[in-house]
This record gives C-alpha cells, sequence and structure tokens, in this order.
C-alpha cells in the first residue's frame, strides 16, 4: 500500500528532477509501510534520515539549476526548500522523541510535508527549468 | 633539516603573528595576506608609473631632468608618485619574501602545490627585473652604477657576441634608442610579471588578490607618509665619463650587486641561478606523501555542484554524467590538485549522520575520514561524556592543539579542516541529545590552512551558504573558535564559559516542534550568536 501514488501532474519535464520525486516518493512510501510493520533491521528513523539526505541533495539539485537558469524568484524558493527541510527534521525528531506515538497523523504529516513541496513549483519555474 | 627549518620558521613567524594579531586583530593582519598585498603594491605601482609616464622624457639627455622636476617642482603629485612607485615596489619584495617564506615554513609548497610555487619563484627574477629597469630610467648616479654592473653581470653570459659594457656604456655611443628600448622594457617585463602572477593563482580557486580594505587604506596612507616624509631622491646625474665611486644602493633590489664586483659575475650567477634551481626543486626535496584524494560516489551524487563551488583547489570539476543516470553531469576529482581537505564533502547534502539505512556514503567523501567513520568517531567520542554541560569539539589540525582540551565532559574530533564538516553533524550531536554544545575549532581566522573552510563554515552557520546549519539549531549551543597554534589559553577559557553557559541553559527540549513554531522560522537563521 502507497501514502502517495506519483502523478503525472507531479511532472515538472525536467528528466533529473522527475527521477528524484520518484525516489523521494518510493522512500515515503517505504517508510509508511515500515511504519505498519516495523522491523528491528531497518527502522522508520533509518528512512527518515534517507529521505532527509535525499531531499537535501535534490533541493540542492533544483537550486543549483535554477542558479544557472536565473530563475526570478530564487530566494523565495530557497526560502521554501529551507523550511521544508526545517519541517522534515521536526518531524524526524517527533518522531525519536515522542512518547506517544500516532500512526495516522504521523503519516498524515509526512504526506503533507511531502506534497508541500510540489506547491512550491509554480508554472514559472517548470519553464524556466526546461 | 627540511622540518627543522620549518619548525624554527614557524615558530618566528609565529611569535611575530601574534604580535599583529594583537595589535590589529587576525582579520586584518597583513601576515595572513602577504599574496594579496603583493598584487596590492603591484597595482600601486602601476597606478604611480602611468602618471610618472606622462611627465617622463626618453632620453638621455631629458630623463634626470624629467624626473627631477617631477620630484622637485611637481612634489606633491609627480614626487609623491614616484616616491609611491618606489616604495611600493620595495614593499612589494618585502611581501613577496615574507610569501615564499610562510609557504614554505607552513609546509604548503609540497605535493599538489608545487605548481604554485614553481611559478612564485620563477616571478621573482620578473619581480627584480621589473625593479632593477626602473632605477636605471633615472638615469642618476646610481642608474649608472647599476648599468655598468648589470652590463659586467650580463657580459659574463655568453649570450652576446659583443660585450655591453663596451658597446652601450660609454657617453659617446649611448643612444637615445637604447633608452628607449629600457623604457619598454620596463613596462614589458612588469606586465609579463602580471600576467606571471595571473598563471601563479590558476591551480586556487577564489584567489585573494585584494587585501582587505583596512589593510588597503592603512599600507597605502603609511606608503604616502612615508613618501611626504621621506621622498625617493637621485643620486646626481650619470656621467659615463667618470666612475661611480660611491652610491646608496636599494637593498631590496640590489642585494646582491655589490657581490658581483667583490666576487665576480659568475660567482653571482651561481648564488641566483643555483638558489633558484634549488627552490624550484623543493617540492621534490623530498616530496610529501600526500593523503587520498576525495572520491565520488556516484548513486549519491546527483550533480548539484555544492563540491564544485566550494574546492578551494579547482580540485573537483563537474562533467558530463557517464552512469547512465538521468542527470547532467556529475562531480569529478582531480587527484593531482586535491590536498584532501575534505571540504567538498563537507559541503554535500548527502553527508548527513542522520542517514542510517543504506551504508552512509557520501556523494564526495575522503577515503581517510569517510563521512561514515566520522559518524561514528563522533558517537564514539560523545558516549561517555557526562554533566549537564557535555561539549563535542571538532576541530581542525591546522589550529591549536585541541586533543588539549579532553576532559569528562569535553570530547574531541579531528578534521583536516574545520571546512569539512557537515553542518547537519551539528544538529545531530545537539538534537540527538549526544552533546549539549558544539564547539568549532579552526585556524586562526583569515588564515585557514586550507584557505576556505573558515569562511565556508562561517557562512554555513549564518545561512549563507549551502549547506546551511537547519535554523532550527539553537545557536548558542555552537561556537566557532579560530585559534592559532599559540592560542591555547584563550581556547581553553572560550571553552570553559561556553560549558558554564550550557550548564545555565538546561538540557536540549525533547522532539522536534518547539513550543512556538514559528521560533524556528527563516529569520532565526541570520541572527547567529556565537
Amino acid at each position: 500500500m502507497s501514502l502517495i501514488e506519483w502523478d503525472e501532474k507531479f511532472s515538472v519535464g525536467v528528466a533529473a528532477v522527475d527521477h528524484e520525486h520518484r525516489e523521494l516518493i518510493g522512500l515515503v512510501n517505504e517508510t509508511y509501510n515500515r511504519l505498519k510493520r516495523p522491523d528491528a533491521g531497518v527502522t522508520v528513523p533509518d528512512f527518515l534520515g534517507e529521505i532527509y539526505a535525499r531531499i537535501s541533495a535534490h533541493f540542492a539539485l533544483e537550486e543549483n539549476l535554477m542558479r544557472a537558469k536565473r530563475y526570478a524568484h530564487f530566494d523565495e524558493h530557497k526560502a521554501d526548500h529551507e523550511r521544508l527541510l526545517d519541517e522534515i527534521r521536526d518531524i524526524m525528531d517527533d518522531y525519536e522523541d515522542d512518547e506517544v506515538f500516532d500512526e495516522q497523523q504521523f503519516a498524515q504529516r509526512l504526506e503533507t510535508w511531502f506534497t508541500g513541496h510540489f506547491s512550491t513549483h509554480d508554472a514559472r519555474l517548470h519553464r524556466q527549468l526546461d | 633539516m627540511v622540518e627543522a627549518l620549518q619548525h624554527a620558521g614557524r615558530r618566528g613567524f609565529a611569535l611575530v603573528e601574534n604580535a599583529f594579531d594583537a595589535a590589529f586583530g587576525p582579520r586584518i593582519n597583513p601576515f595572513y595576506h602577504l599574496g594579496a598585498l603583493a598584487f596590492f603594491f603591484f597595482w600601486i605601482v602601476a597606478a604611480s608609473g602611468i602618471y610618472l609616464f606622462i611627465f617622463f622624457e626618453t632620453s638621455i639627455d631629458g630623463a634626470y631632468g624629467s624626473v627631477e622636476y617631477l620630484t622637485h617642482t611637481q612634489w606633491y603629485l609627480g614626487g609623491v608618485a614616484r616616491s609611491l612607485h618606489r616604495y611600493a615596489s620595495d614593499a612589494m619584495v618585502i611581501v613577496v619574501l615574507l610569501h615564499l617564506a610562510r609557504e614554505f615554513v607552513l609546509d604548503r609548497y609540497r605535493g599538489v602545490r608545487w605548481y604554485a610555487w614553481i611559478t612564485g619563484v620563477m616571478l621573482l627574477w620578473f619581480l627584480y627585473a621589473s625593479g632593477i629597469g626602473g632605477y636605471w630610467l633615472v638615469w642618476d648616479r646610481l642608474a649608472q652604477y647599476i648599468a655598468v654592473v648589470t652590463a659586467e653581470w650580463l657580459d659574463w653570459l655568453p649570450l652576446f657576441g659583443e660585450s655591453i659594457a663596451r658597446n652601450f656604456l660609454n657617453s659617446a655611443t649611448v643612444s637615445d634608442r637604447f633608452f628607449s628600448l629600457l623604457f619598454f622594457m620596463h613596462i614589458g617585463i612588469p606586465l609579463f610579471l602580471l600576467l606571471g602572477m595571473w598563471i601563479h593563482i590558476q591551480r586556487i580557486s577564489r584567489a585573494r588578490t585584494n587585501p582587505p580594505r583596512a589593510i588597503m587604506f592603512g599600507t597605502l596612507a603609511a606608503l604616502t607618509v612615508l613618501s611626504l616624509v621621506y621622498p625617493a631622491l637621485s643620486q646626481g646625474p650619470a656621467d659615463l665619463d667618470t666612475v661611480v665611486s660611491v652610491v646608496r644602493p636599494d637593498w631590496f633590489y640590489l642585494t646582491l650587486y655589490p657581490l658581483i664586483d667583490v666576487w665576480s659575475p659568475g660567482a653571482v650567477w651561481m648564488v641566483a641561478g643555483g638558489g633558484t634551481l634549488l627552490l624550484m626543486i623543493l617540492p621534490w626535496l623530498p616530496r610529501r606523501p600526500e593523503a587520498a584524494a576525495a572520491v565520488v560516489s556516484l548513486p549519491n551524487c546527483n550533480g548539484c555542484g555544492r563540491c564544485f563551488a566550494d574546492c578551494p583547489y579547482s580540485a573537483v570539476i563537474m562533467q558530463p554524467r557517464t552512469d547512465g543516470l538521468p542527470y547532467d553531469s556529475q562531480a569529478s576529482v582531480d587527484p593531482d590538485l586535491c590536498t584532501a581537505c575534505g571540504i567538498c564533502a563537507g559541503a554535500c547534502p548527502t553527508a548527513t549522520p542522520f542517514r542510517r539505512t543504506t551504508e552512509l556514503v557520501a556523494g564526495i567523501d575522503m577515503p581517510l575520514l569517510p563521512v561514515r567513520a566520522l559518524r561514528q568517531r563522533a558517537l564514539d567520542v560523545m558516549a561517555p561524556l557526562s554533566g549537564p554541560d557535555r561539549v563535542l569539539v571538532y576541530a581542525c589540525r591546522g589550529g591549536s592543539d585541541p586533543g588539549a582540551l579532553e576532559t569528562a565532559g569535553v570530547g574531541v574530533v579531528t578534521l583536516p579542516c574545520v571546512g569539512a564538516l557537515p553542518p547537519s553533524f551539528i544538529d545531530f550531536a545537539i538534537s540527538r541529545r549526544h552533546a549539549d554544545g558544539v564547539m568549532l575549532v579552526g585556524c586562526a581566522a583569515g588564515d585557514c590552512y586550507q584557505r576556505l573552510g573558515i569562511d565556508w563554515v562561517e557562512q554555513r552557520l549564518a545561512g549563507q551558504r549551502d549547506p546551511y546549519l537547519r535554523g532550527r539549531v539553537p545557536r548558542d549551543r555552537v561556537i566557532t573558535i579560530w585559534a592559532g597554534p599559540r592560542d591555547g589559553a584563550k581556547l581553553a577559557r572560550r571553552l570553559a564559559a561556553f560549558r558554564a553557559r550550557l550548564r545555565d541553559m538546561g538540557p536540549f527540549p525533547r522532539g522536534g516542534t518547539p513550543p512556538d513554531a514559528s521560533a524556528s522560522s527563516q529569520g532565526e537563521i541570520r541572527n547567529v550568536a556565537y
């Protein structure tokens, strides 16, 4: 079962960016499945850490593209990235530290966080990255 | 032998540099900007030279008079320009020789740094040729002395069929055309010097060719005052029919000239040529075993280019993708340029200790201390720490001795450069509550051994350079100290004060979301409390 399904509407038209979006969705879904079926070997924090690393690299690449194309709204977009990185770190720490854990609420938060990233992609950026 | 020299030299430099640190502060200590100062002095010489050029007469009969006019009649501009032209040239010799000595004692001339060393040594010849040529043009008695002795010196080489001294340097044959030739050489050689200076800095990125403003204004003001109080003067007109017996040479440029007479031209060729040759082969006497160069892990590299942007040695380049993944580029390391400083790994977004699933490998990593080993070392060091004020110290090898700081509450992890630390390692230590605070120790400010490590760390912490230290990391739990090898006591004091502050703050709160969520917003990133 998947938390997020890949949707063509997610596509930004840049092969590298789409590729990473697919990878990230895969990781989010694996994390979600791990929540449902705990495994002593690979834990939820492991997956969250991996998501954090991948999304960091993903933003780094996007920012590099935006800089190269002199994207007009770079600063705002960059601020969105930093906010999303802070949020995933909050999610990670809450998971590790919260004594009372609500699985559904957590999954919801992860999904909101992830789709939040897509809402930062406006049509203008798509055109510029293309 | 080399090491003993370096050791003694380091002590000498440290003594003087500490005095300058105390007087001016490390940020504008001229000893940390010697190369950039050489560029600055070059520009002063160039600018003053252009002004002198307007009034200078390129002829045997006119040269001396035009310089006298500049010096005395137009003392307020021409005289100052002449003095600046001279004193900035002298200053350039001083900073260049100090630069050479300092890079030698700091062992920054061997291994991959051979290129800058060799080109630098060659530049010495252009520098001296430029300066000596300038003295010649004044055509006073010193110029005459230089002309005669230089001719003798050059005549020793079997290059010229007939003696320069006999053919050109007597009152009947020295011609305006010969003088014009010298004049153009005095423009051409400095231009080659400038070209050489540009070549000299090719293998490093973001070469600092301008010293900080305070140093520029300070040195320019000092040179101007010197020019007004003690203006450069000519030593009487040249007369090739008489022999110059007494001159006051400029010891910065003409150091070897008396020896040409006292010994012989051949002996001075041996000293100058042999010395140059010795300096040139120095990087291989012996060659320093270099730590293994950075390696790229393609499955972890998406070509974001952060390592490329941060490498101080231009050792990382971005090249077209080779593994079929749908990215445009990938990082690639030229081992001949890599000093293994690790700054690239510090910039890599995948180099984060929060990763655990797959084997932690960064997109670009150091074989000597990969991020996985760094993570383990940090955990090992932090595990036994106890008390309410546990501090993890990340220290570079270039600064003061960090091992001395270790106690029951303080653990130390040593890095090749403090810039090699990915900022998320700070986040990790504090938010996972492995330590109550993190202290970063680097080389003296303004003098990062790996050139840019300290700048990048400061900017990463301030949210001005990727990767940012997350805004949610409380900045009062992070402290940076840039300290030289002799700053041990200062370091210990700062650490004690930091731990006292940590005790007052109490433990780091649990959970990621702070009670006031807006407190971890963007604005906080820019308010860094060190």
